[in-house]
């Protein structure tokens, strides 16, 4: 009989009855065949294996990461909510010791959801990944966290989330944005002044194999993690390089998941993107559980695999190791030039942001405070083409008082502006103010 | 008249029942021989009564129970197709377990054909060896058993039986799959010489009207046609008591349901009237199957159970049992001698109980009717610290759509029903350590019997139409049929009713007693790109488990 050597927590929430729209890639199909590869392996019989269920996420922990305008309800369902909800089982299950490792398999995804919401952009509303890790701050006590993303489409909504956080380190491992949506995610694109070269960007040329994820993995993603030391490693799964997938260009494969998985093992993986919902979600899913679970994967593949799948070619091979170089000399040789920055320098960037699915122009102008002591507080004014025109301002955790005092002065600066809300995420004290 | 009959570990209990009321209850010892203790059991309820008058009997047997628990399974070869996934070595089961190419995909098309020289192959080993019983199982027969059929039309001239994976249920779970067709290939021998010599007992007593074996799920099997399935006959004691609190008590709201044994206590819960069934399917010994069960949970905590005093002055009821009560002849304090130092049971050897009671006390400084007091607590608190879990689980299982999420209907019990021998005395007892309405049904003693004798044949299919494919499953009948685009939930739902009702007067059920429920409704567009390619219905349908008309007890 079979048992699973590292005790692995599963949620599933196939949301069967939630779609964007009915032809719309995330759909009510979309984890079916998935749900029945796992059934019809038995993954949940195995001991070891542990499903738990779901719960949806309240209010008060989106608040933690995202101003949503101009509310909550308007931006997110209760299937947002519940896909949220299983990342914080999830969490629960591995920060409780109850299991070593969980996969929140739970969609709708979240990924491309930055910090202020006005809709769904790219399939996504809630970043169901930064929703669990402020949560698992909040609760657990963990300030270090890692999140891998490796997904095809660049993670650009969890980038701009944890863009000036110096204490998590973002990687993402992504088909070039030359190629491919939200076209971001170049090796530039590397923190804010308080978290220079807290944001990896690997950004892999189309057709990229098994072996360029796991050279990518071997040779850049471990070593940075070893350097950085995280408390927790989240994965943000998504599952469309595989090569059957519809919407991308890559080559990866259901094996090839499992072996970065096993290498990887991250403490929580939750499912991103990934739309071959027939012929690569079913293994892939089931590979990561094995994975994760320290079961032997070497019998997974998909039933085409012979059929289909094409090592990558010499060319694509020459471009990554070319590019892991490059990055290789930014981020672990000391590449990386940090610009310096006064004590109390605010700096100001201005960005347009796209929200592709609910058809949305936001102009961004936001303002960060340059901070040796912590994380540095930061206010975004944003107007929408919804007519929107709102200000957030954030206290980062264990802000320090000159942080606190400047975002107070933006809060009540803000108040008495043009702004139709204003809102504050205190996360030193807990508190999200809207007015 | 009705006659029940319920095998237990310690006691075979029999009633015969006519319309409402329970004409007489027999116990009798359970002995080793199976067949002996059933024609014992027979003969003290029949002594004095007509046997024309029996127009039905239904017997809840522990044969396949114990084959399975002590190991004395027919020699079985098995023949598996699997394609990638968990190595189907994991799950080699039986004598001799071959593993052979060939693989379908989760909407059953094939991926990898069969190969004809490897299934020989194994076939023939299978042969070599003396076996002349296979299982033959393929990964998502459920979906298609066009390989299943393959190899068994392959193999089936050089065997006596075959069972196939895809007849033993239409469930997804291709570990439970092989185990679950292993144990109904293996018990097949057995079972059939069991329904044989039975039968002749029967004839021999001159009951000539419908015969029925009891199953886990509650429902009930005709004698003769359960040797297709024999496993399915397993594990039929918990669901005895369940139908048996329902047919005496009725069960609204949300009841649990406690019997009491000398050994253990099963629990369950019935909710207004209908069990909850086990959406997986029970354990059998090691075994985890597709066969579909009430939820039940056996503590090991019972009449009989060993009593000690720990050195932290706690005192302990179960998992142990050595032997009979001290007043009964035994050696070891245990909570029927409490009741009987209390008065509570005027039976057995009042003093050696109270001596034993006054012993244990010793260590707790209390006299024998106060540690008697204590002990039946104990075994209150034991029971209802298990109960409150099992009902924790029950309500912990995951749901997958939203609406499920958002209308969670917890269970929360509202009573509590006591069955079994030491029902009325632990009743109080449980009644306060639960902080429920307990309540002791009439023939509470003989409840399981009762159950077997009322409860009617439940059946269950699945229906899967895939309209890409152009396929409709029910895999259980062994029905495939051609589909076109149109065919819709409506079409589904009569095609479902009417294999299920023909699948339930197959084995054994009643015009009278057809009533369907749908137990699962799904239905997907199929999208491949951005194009609608077809229709993905899934359909379970059960005769749920429940009490035959001419139980007509009024409640």
């Amino acid at each position: 009989m079979i048992s699973a050597p590292r005790k692995t927590g599963l949620v599933f929430f196939p949301a069967f009855d939630w779609a964007i729209s009915p032809e719309h890639p995330e759909r009510e199909e979309r984890l079916l065949y998935t749900q029945d590869q796992v059934m019809e392996e038995g993954l949940l019989d195995i001991p070891g294996i542990v499903e738990y269920r779901v719960r949806p996420a309240a209010y008060e922990d989106i608040q933690r990461a995202h101003f949503c305008v101009p509310d909550e309800a308007a931006v997110t369902t209760k299937s947002h909510l519940i896909s949220a909800g299983g990342c914080l089982v999830a969490a629960d299950a591995v920060l409780k010791g109850e299991v070593e490792s969980a996969f929140a398999l739970v969609r709708p995804p979240g990924h491309h959801a930055m910090r202020v919401v006005h809709g769904n952009r790219g399939f996504c509303n809630i970043n169901i990944e930064a929703v669990m890790i402020e949560y698992i701050r909040t609760h657990y006590g963990i300030r270090k966290v890692a999140i891998v993303d490796t997904d095809c489409h660049h993670g650009d909504g969890t980038q701009d989330i944890y863009w000036h956080d110096p204490n998590t380190l973002f990687i993402s491992i992504h088909q070039d944005g030359r190629t491919l949506y939200p076209g971001s995610g170049f090796p530039n694109e590397s923190g804010g002044p308080n978290a220079q070269g807290k944001t990896v960007n690997i950004p892999l040329p189309p057709q990229t194999g098994e072996k360029g994820f796991l050279y990518a993995l071997d040779e850049l993603v471990m070593p940075l993690l070893e350097e950085f030391g995280p408390e927790i490693v989240i994965n943000s799964a998504g599952q469309d390089n595989h090569f059957n997938d519809p919407i991308t260009n890559m080559n990866f494969s259901a094996r090839g998941y499992a072996i970065l998985n096993e290498r990887l093992k991250p403490d929580i993986a939750v499912l991103e993107g990934g739309y071959a919902i027939e012929n690569a979600l079913p293994y892939v899913n089931v590979g990561i559980i094995m994975a994760m679970a320290g079961l032997d994967t070497s019998f997974v593949k998909e039933p085409n695999y012979e059929k289909d799948y094409r090592p990558q070619s010499r060319d694509v091979t020459l471009n990554i190791e070319q590019l892991v170089e490059t990055l290789k000399d930014l981020f672990l040789r000391g590449g990386l030039k940090k610009k310096p920055y006064d004590e109390g320098q605010i700096l100001e960037r201005k960005r347009d942001i796209f929200y592709d699915t609910d058809g949305i122009q936001e102009r961004q102008n936001e303002k960060i405070r340059c901070c040796s002591h912590c994380a540095g507080a930061f206010s975004i004014s944003s107007t929408a083409s919804t007519g929107q025109h709102i200000m957030g301002v954030h206290i980062p955790m264990e802000a320090c008082p000159a942080c606190r005092k400047t975002a107070l002065n933006w809060f009540q600066t803000g108040r008495k502006g043009a702004f139709r809300h204003v809102y504050l995420q205190d996360r030193d004290r807990g508190v999200y103010d809207v007015v | 008249m009705i006659l029940g009959l319920d095998v237990g570990g310690t006691q075979t209990d029999t009633v015969l029942i006519d319309g409402d009321r329970i004409l007489k209850a027999t116990k009798n010892p359970t002995g080793d021989n199976l067949l002996l203790t059933l024609r014992t059991a027979l003969d003290g309820i029949l002594s004095g009564v007509e046997p024309e008058q029996i127009e039905r009997m239904a017997f809840s047997t522990t044969l396949a129970t114990n084959a399975i628990v002590e190991d004395r399974l027919g020699r079985t070869g098995m023949i598996i197709s699997a394609g990638p996934g968990i190595d189907p070595a994991c799950f080699s089961v039986g004598p001799s377990f071959h593993v052979v190419e060939g693989c379908l995909d989760h909407q059953g098309f094939e991926a990898v054909p069969l190969d004809k020289s490897s299934v020989m192959e194994a076939a023939e080993k299978i042969q070599g060896e003396g076996i002349n019983t296979i299982g033959v199982v393929g990964k998502f027969s459920v979906r298609n058993a066009a390989h299943e059929l393959q190899i068994s039309d392959w193999v089936k001239g050089l065997f006596s039986h075959v069972t196939m994976g895809h007849s033993v249920s239409g469930g997804l779970n291709f570990p439970r799959r092989i185990f679950t067709t292993y144990l109904n290939a293996s018990l097949h021998e057995l079972h059939t010489a069991f329904s044989g010599a039975l039968t002749h007992i029967l004839d021999e007593k001159n009951l000539h009207g419908p015969r029925y074996l009891l199953k886990p799920d509650g429902g009930t099997i005709d004698l003769m046609r359960s040797a297709g399935s024999p496993a399915r006959t397993a594990q039929s004691g918990p669901a005895a008591s369940v139908m048996g609190a329902l047919a005496l008590d009725g069960c609204r709201g949300a009841t649990l349901v406690l019997d009491v044994g000398g050994t253990t206590t099963d629990m369950s819960v019935v909710l207004d009237g209908m069990p909850l069934l086990n959406p997986h399917g029970v354990k059998l010994g090691l075994y985890k199957t597709l066969i579909r069960s009430i939820i039940t949970h056996s503590l090991g905590t019972g009449g009989d159970s060993v009593v000690q005093v720990k050195t932290n002055g706690k005192i302990t009821v179960g998992p142990l049992r050595k032997g009979p009560p001290v007043a009964f002849g035994g050696a070891v304090a245990t909570p029927t001698d409490a009741m009987v130092t209390l008065g509570l049971l005027a039976l057995g050897n009042k003093v050696a109980a109270k001596a034993a009671m006054e012993n244990l006390g010793g260590a707790l400084g209390c006299n024998a009717e106060a540690t008697a007091e204590r002990v039946l607590q104990q075994m209150a608190e034991t029971i209802a610290h298990s109960a409150r879990a099992f009902v924790y689980n029950i309500n912990a299982q995951p749901v997958y759509t939203i609406h499920q999420v958002l209308n969670e209907e917890k269970i929360v019990p509202t009573s509590v029903l006591i069955v079994g021998g030491p029902a009325p005395q632990l009743a109080p007892y449980v009644e306060k350590a639960l902080g429920l309405p307990c309540r002791v049904p009439p023939h509470y003693d003989v409840a399981n019997a009762v159950g077997a004798a009322v409860a009617r044949v439940t059946a269950q299919v699945t229906l899967q139409a895939d309209t890409e494919r152009g396929t409709v499953i029910i895999p259980e009948a062994g029905e495939e049929h051609k589909t076109d685009r149109r065919f819709d939930m409506d079409q589904a739902i009569a095609m479902a009713r009417k294999t299920l009702c023909r699948q339930a007067m197959t084995i054994g059920a009643e015009n009278n007693s057809l009533e369907t429920v749908i137990t699962e409704k799904q239905v997907f567009n199929m999208i491949r790109g951005y194009r609608t390619v077809g229709r993905n219905i899934r359909l379970k349908m059960s005769i749920t488990p429940g009490l035959i008309p001419q139980w007509k007890r009024s409640l």
